[in-house]
């Protein structure tokens, strides 16, 4: 067992799996849609990123594509968020909810992608 | 013979498309060590990452109080903002609302935990900056860009030592580009302090690397000459033998010290090879049988700038003492024997059994001094590979007999002055004598063809040449350059050339005042390969000739006004005024403007 392995696959499904947590429910219910989960959505995959870097090889590159634009689409949900909360005088609306989950749900499907590299991977891994 | 053609043409292709897939080979080695930087800063980026997350997560948790005293928990982006501005150590205070104890509280750990974390992620990036591998791969990109963007011919120097610099500098002289390589990085470094008027693109690594050859632009379509400059014999022939497979059509010079080096780098194309003691052994030849030739040979190669040295008279008959038997002492006894002139070696650890005519001994010895019998001999040469051995048997040869031609070997540039002190009558220094040589084949090929036939026209042939260069550009080498008479480098001449009696001397004329002659000189003129050395003012030229001038960066000028301006052409030869303007030429009188 590879402890580096583990590490790297620890983080890769906990950011899918915080990411699906986070977009789950009905998309215009902010009370459905937990604040702390996309914090902790966003912190996982900015690690998995990082945990990339520096991957030689072509499912590597892949690899640090996909996180980067999971990073991407929850870090604009999150500005949303904000802009939402703070700056809007319209408050967490149904749209504005929407437009956050949605947001999301295309890191998720970024995420998702990520495990299959993970699971393909691993597949293909023959031992000697 | 086509399908030969065809084949030798699939090899050329194949062997580029090998040289540029070893200079991808090189690059991707660059990007290799930007890579596994990226891999070391992964641990400093984690730690920042999970330092912030925990920060500001416990400050989102932790009850606080508005304004009012009303129970109140700060939002993501609050606790964002207070940490991104605490962890920076820039402290706006505490906002939105005053802070409570246990808010305080939190912060105060979250202070300690940012600065450890972005101490840690700067100090690892700062050392990665300063990181050996990372320079090294931050330079070969620099390098590899500067070389690929080079638009005009250029030369590529392995070997950036004495030698090496001498030859950059007589290269920049002529306006001419060069890369270099060299294993010592403080050379390189010194590249950016010599005063060149052109960039010049250095890399600190090891030219038998043939990889990093094509990144120095072996493989690029400008280069035209690869010159190994090296101290190292064996780095010198890998580089001739990486130019000779990968870029067989580029010229090729190498610096050796072995006959045995010299004929094994043979058998890669045919590089020109320069050994420094065979030709000072060749040059104290041709000064015993015409000192004029060998004045003028060592003028013209000393490059633009250079001064005429004085003409000694080595004496052509007696004894010759030479000391030291190593490289230089074979070379010099085996030509001083060759031209009949008795020679009487001193040395005092010979590999191998002692030849005729050969001392054992140290020459501080007076015992030896006194056996090599020097006040009975004519010529005497100082030849170890130590300048203050060399400069000490100078200084005890002229005490025993003062009246002796003197020839030393200076081998370190510190040592110049001493020996320019003593006032040896032949100076051997091996890196001019390379530089100068590399310098003759490479600036114009015609050069090279005026010195190698020169010594054949005779001493007195070469004594009234140089003395028709000094009346007309003095003692200092002015400009040297190449000119074709071709409708395309000669616009103003072919009418005239074509009427059959175009003679130099009417060509070389000032074009302010016909009386007066340009300053310069013909040194050569190659027609359909037949040369002709220094052509008389009667010489006809012919359209296509190719001319060898020396003179006066004004006279190059002046010239080329001559040979592309009609007008000034007619006066030069004819002394006519033409009108330079279409209009004035249709009103004035009707003048021919080509001479029958």
């Amino acid at each position: 067992m590879n402890l580096e392995k583990v590490v790297f696959g620890f983080f890769v499904v906990l950011a899918a799996t915080l990411n699906f947590g986070f977009f789950i429910g009905d998309i215009e219910n902010p009370t459905l849609h937990n604040k702390y989960e996309l914090f902790a959505a966003v912190v996982v995959n900015l690690i998995a990123t990082v945990l990339k870097f520096g991957d030689r090889t072509q499912i590597g590159a892949v690899h640090l594509a996909t996180s980067l634009v999971a990073d991407l689409q929850l870090i604009a949900a999150t500005l949303a968020f904000g802009y939402a909360v703070y700056v809007s005088s319209d408050g967490l609306t149904a749209a504005a909810t929407a437009g956050i989950v949605s947001l999301s749900g295309g890191a998720l499907l970024a995420n998702v992608v990520s495990v299959v590299l993970l699971v393909v991977e691993t597949v293909s891994f023959h031992r000697g | 013979m086509a399908l030969k053609s065809l084949f030798r043409r699939n090899e050329q292709r194949r062997s580029r498309r090998e040289a540029l897939r070893l200079a991808a080979a090189s690059a991707a080695q660059a990007s290799a060590t930007i890579f596994l930087i990226m891999r070391r800063m992964r641990a400093p980026l984690i730690v920042l990452i999970g330092i912030f997350a925990v920060t500001v997560l416990g400050l989102t948790l932790i009850p606080g109080q508005d304004a009012d005293g009303r129970p109140w928990r700060m939002g993501f982006f609050d606790a964002f903002y207070v940490m991104s501005y605490t962890a920076s150590t820039i402290g706006f205070g505490e906002i939105p609302y005053p802070f409570t104890y246990s808010q305080r509280m939190w912060v105060t750990i979250s202070i300690y935990l940012t600065v450890i974390g972005w101490a840690y992620a700067i100090g690892s990036l700062l050392a990665l900056l300063q990181d050996r591998a990372f320079r090294q791969a931050l330079a070969l990109q620099h390098f590899t860009r500067k070389v690929a963007r080079l638009r005009e011919p250029f030369l590529l120097i392995a070997g950036y030592g004495q030698t090496g610099q001498l030859l950059g500098h007589s290269i920049d002289a002529l306006g001419r580009r060069f890369v270099v390589l060299d294993l010592s990085a403080e050379r390189i470094d010194g590249l950016e302090l010599d005063s060149y008027n052109a960039d010049v693109p250095g890399l600190a690594a090891d030219a038998r690397d043939p990889g990093l050859l094509s990144v120095a632009g072996l493989d690029h379509p400008c280069c035209e000459a690869v010159v190994a400059l090296t101290d190292d014999e064996e780095a010198n022939l890998a580089v001739v033998m990486a130019a000779a497979l990968l870029r067989p059509e580029v010229s090729v010079v190498a610096r050796v010290t072995t006959r045995t080096l010299a004929e094994r780098m043979q058998a890669f194309g045919n590089p020109s090879t320069v050994n420094p003691f065979d030709r000072f052994g060749d040059h104290l030849r041709l000064a015993l049988k015409a000192p004029a030739s060998y004045q003028l040979l060592t003028w013209l190669q000393s490059g633009p700038g250079g001064t005429l040295p004085t003409r000694g008279l080595p004496p052509r008959s007696g004894r010759w003492v030479v000391f030291g038997y190593g490289r230089l002492g074979r070379e010099l006894t085996r030509d001083l024997r060759a031209e009949g002139l008795e020679v009487t070696v001193v040395e005092p650890r010979p590999d191998g059994a002692p030849e005729a005519a050969m001392i054992v001994g140290d020459g501080s010895d007076p015992w030896v001094m006194a056996q090599a019998d020097l006040d009975r001999a004519v010529g005497f040469v100082a030849g170890t590979d130590n300048d203050t051995t060399n400069l000490s048997l100078v200084a005890a040869a002229r005490r025993s007999n003062p009246s002796l031609f003197i020839g030393a070997r200076q081998n370190r540039p510190a040592s110049a002055p001493l020996f320019a002190a003593m006032d040896v009558d032949a100076l051997l220094v091996p890196a001019e004598v390379i530089a100068h040589e590399v310098y003759a084949q490479l600036s114009t090929p015609l050069l090279w063809r005026f010195l190698r036939e020169m010594p054949a026209h005779g001493d007195a042939w070469a004594a009234q040449l140089t003395d028709r260069l000094t009346s007309v550009c003095g003692t200092q080498l002015q400009a040297l350059w190449k000119l074709r008479l071709t409708p395309e480098e000669a616009p103003a001449l072919p009418a005239w050339l074509a009427g059959g009696n175009a003679r130099l001397g009417q060509l070389l004329r000032n074009p302010e005042d016909r009386d007066e002659p340009l300053h310069a000189v013909a040194l050569l003129v190659v027609r359909d390969g037949q040369a002709t050395l220094a052509p008389d003012d009667d010489f006809v030229l012919a359209p296509g000739d190719e001319l060898l001038l020396a003179g006066w960066a004004a006279a190059r000028r002046a010239l080329g006004t001559i040979l592309f301006v009609d007008a000034v052409r007619e006066y030069v030869v004819t002394g006519r005024r033409v009108p330079t303007s279409w209009i004035w030429r249709k009103l004035g009188p009707a003048v021919r403007t080509e001479v029958p």
